[in-house]
């Protein structure tokens, strides 16, 4: 077990993607321990900084998940979260952090099938591309 | 179309003739302009309701040491006045204040926004040290004259909005041989007060327009050359950290910015500060950090919260102690985060700001990670 295992933190909406994420654990779903939660009211409360931030601390990867299209409770949050998303990626991208390593999803409540699966996805991308040495000054 | 204002020897005496004479006829309470300070080698912006301040006053300033949209922020915030305000700001100056409307920080109920063709301003550094010279050059650049680029402002050797903007009203006078401004009205404010002055718009433009239209190919042709430039410089996380290598921390770039108005950065908050431990478990583990921190995530995070209303007017460069060439980074970015959205800061006050508005299908290409995912098919119940 001395594999090397990805950190990735996972901001999830509390109202779709973090019951989601307890209902794959209810039904006893499988996926890989790599994820960290932190629970936000809404995907629209992710602020860019905040992915900032958890590749600056390390993280090897960061999911941003919220309510389908629609379905958000404050109505547009995650409108709004895709066109801030939209804004970071290519700034990310710009600066060498690999697209894998920061992704963003639509996980519903009762999407807890799903949930395993997009976490087995990032964990995979994210095992692939090593660990994050981004940020990081090398001298 | 537009009215003609007759020049009879300084183009600024006559803008300045004209502001005046509004002000005693009533058409507005006061006018918002720059003033040489006593020392003479800066500029300040006077707010005078007396139209014998006027002559005193400097239609265009050689220097843009306070973003004129800071004026107006710092004048309406609280709301608008109950008083008629005509401001004359150069065009970035403007598009920064129409940012500023957007976002709830100027009012514009009693604001006349007045520009003028804008020839570049001269860097506040060298005027300082200067300011004789400095006025020389600013004579230069208003008449046409080959200057070299390296004495003008960064940013405005690769300003491509010089000219008319959303403003109520505009003065141009390029192309016209110092000879007369044109007075286009770019609103029914506007419009008001050429009536009140009883001066009909019915001079065409085309001169005007041709010269504007022909420096901006030149603008453009070195606003690529620079954005080339920088973009090579900054490429890659090292690149970007050489860029910022020398940055001191001072955080002047923010507080000279007029787009910048958060009463509390959060770079400055609480929430900014971190536990020593944490610092010294990534000094650890990355084999070292620099002190003080966040000096990358404060430019990359500036950077995602502003650059869709940057107006690129290069005050960040001007006020940077380490001469980092913050707003030509800055504009670079912001070229393509606003490119993205298809929005132009400042140019139409109509324009909704990207982040508020949105499509309800748009940027598919975000979210699509699981591929046997079905669009719009969730079970929520
Ligand atoms: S003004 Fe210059 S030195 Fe000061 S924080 Fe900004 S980039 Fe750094
Ligand atoms: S970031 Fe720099 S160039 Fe952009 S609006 Fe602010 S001061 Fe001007
Ligand atoms: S409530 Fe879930 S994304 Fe807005």
């Amino acid at each position: 077990m001395s594999e090397w295992q990805p950190r990735i933190l996972a901001i999830l909406c509390n109202w779709c993607s973090y019951a989601g994420a307890d209902l794959a654990g209810v039904s006893r779903i499988q996926y890989p321990p790599s994820i960290r939660v932190i629970r936000v009211p809404c995907s629209g409360r992710v602020d860019q900084l905040f992915i900032l931030k958890s590749l600056q601390s390390g993280f090897d990867g960061v999911l941003v998940s919220g309510c389908h299209p629609g379905d958000c409770h404050y109505i547009s949050g995650n409108y709004v979260a895709r066109r801030k998303f939209a804004l970071l990626k290519p700034l990310l991208e710009f600066i060498g952090i690999e697209p894998d390593r920061v992704q963003f999803s639509w996980i519903s409540a009762g999407e807890g099938e799903r949930f395993a699966e997009v976490i087995t996805k990032i964990t995979e991308d994210v095992r692939k591309l090593g660990p994050s040495k981004r940020l990081v000054k090398k001298t | 179309m537009a009215a003609v204002l007759p020049v009879g020897s300084d183009l600024s005496g006559a803008m300045n003739r004209f502001l005046k004479t509004i002000l005693e006829k009533d058409i507005v309470d006061a006018v918002l302009m720059p003033m040489k300070v006593p020392s003479g080698d800066s500029f300040a912006w006077i707010i005078m309701s007396d139209s014998s301040i006027v002559d005193d006053a400097e239609a265009m300033a050689p220097v843009m040491p306070v973003q004129g949209a800071r004026a107006l922020r710092s004048l309406t915030r609280k709301g608008e006045g109950s008083i008629r305000v005509l401001a004359l700001m150069r065009p970035c100056e403007i598009r920064a204040a129409i940012e500023l409307s957007k976002l709830g920080q100027v009012k514009t109920e009693n604001l006349i926004l007045a520009a003028y063709d804008c020839p570049g301003a001269v860097p506040m550094d060298s005027f300082v040290s200067d300011p004789s010279s400095g006025e020389d050059l600013f004579r230069k650049m208003l008449a046409g004259e080959d200057v070299s680029a390296g004495e003008v402002k960064p940013s405005c050797t690769s300003c491509v909005e010089f000219s008319m903007t959303d403003a109520d009203l505009h003065f141009g006078h390029f192309g016209l041989g110092g000879t007369e401004v044109l007075l286009i009205p770019g609103s029914p404010k506007g419009m008001e007060i050429l009536e009140a002055l009883e001066l009909p718009a019915d001079r065409e433009t085309s001169i005007w327009d041709e010269a504007v239209r022909k420096r901006r190919e030149k603008q453009v042709a070195s606003r690529d050359a620079a954005f080339e430039e920088t973009g090579e410089n900054i490429r890659g996380v090292q690149g970007m950290l050489n860029v910022f290598a020398d940055c001191i921390s001072c955080r002047n770039c923010r507080a000279a910015c007029p787009i910048c108005y958060c009463r509390l950065c959060h770079f400055e908050s609480e929430t900014a500060k971190q536990d020593p431990n944490s610092r010294l478990d990534s000094a650890v583990t990355r084999g070292g950090i620099s002190l003080p921190a966040d000096r990358m995530l404060f430019h990359t995070g500036r950077m995602t919260h502003m650059s869709l209303s940057c107006v690129s007017c290069g005050q960040c460069s001007d006020a940077c102690p380490a001469d980092i060439p913050v707003a030509q980074v800055f504009s670079f970015v912001a070229d393509r985060t606003q490119k993205a959205f298809e929005y132009s800061a400042g140019r139409n006050d109509g324009d909704p700001l990207p982040l508020r508005s949105f499509m309800k299908s748009e940027l598919s290409g975000i979210h699509e990670m699981v591929s046997d995912a079905e669009p719009g098919g969730h079970a929520h119940e």
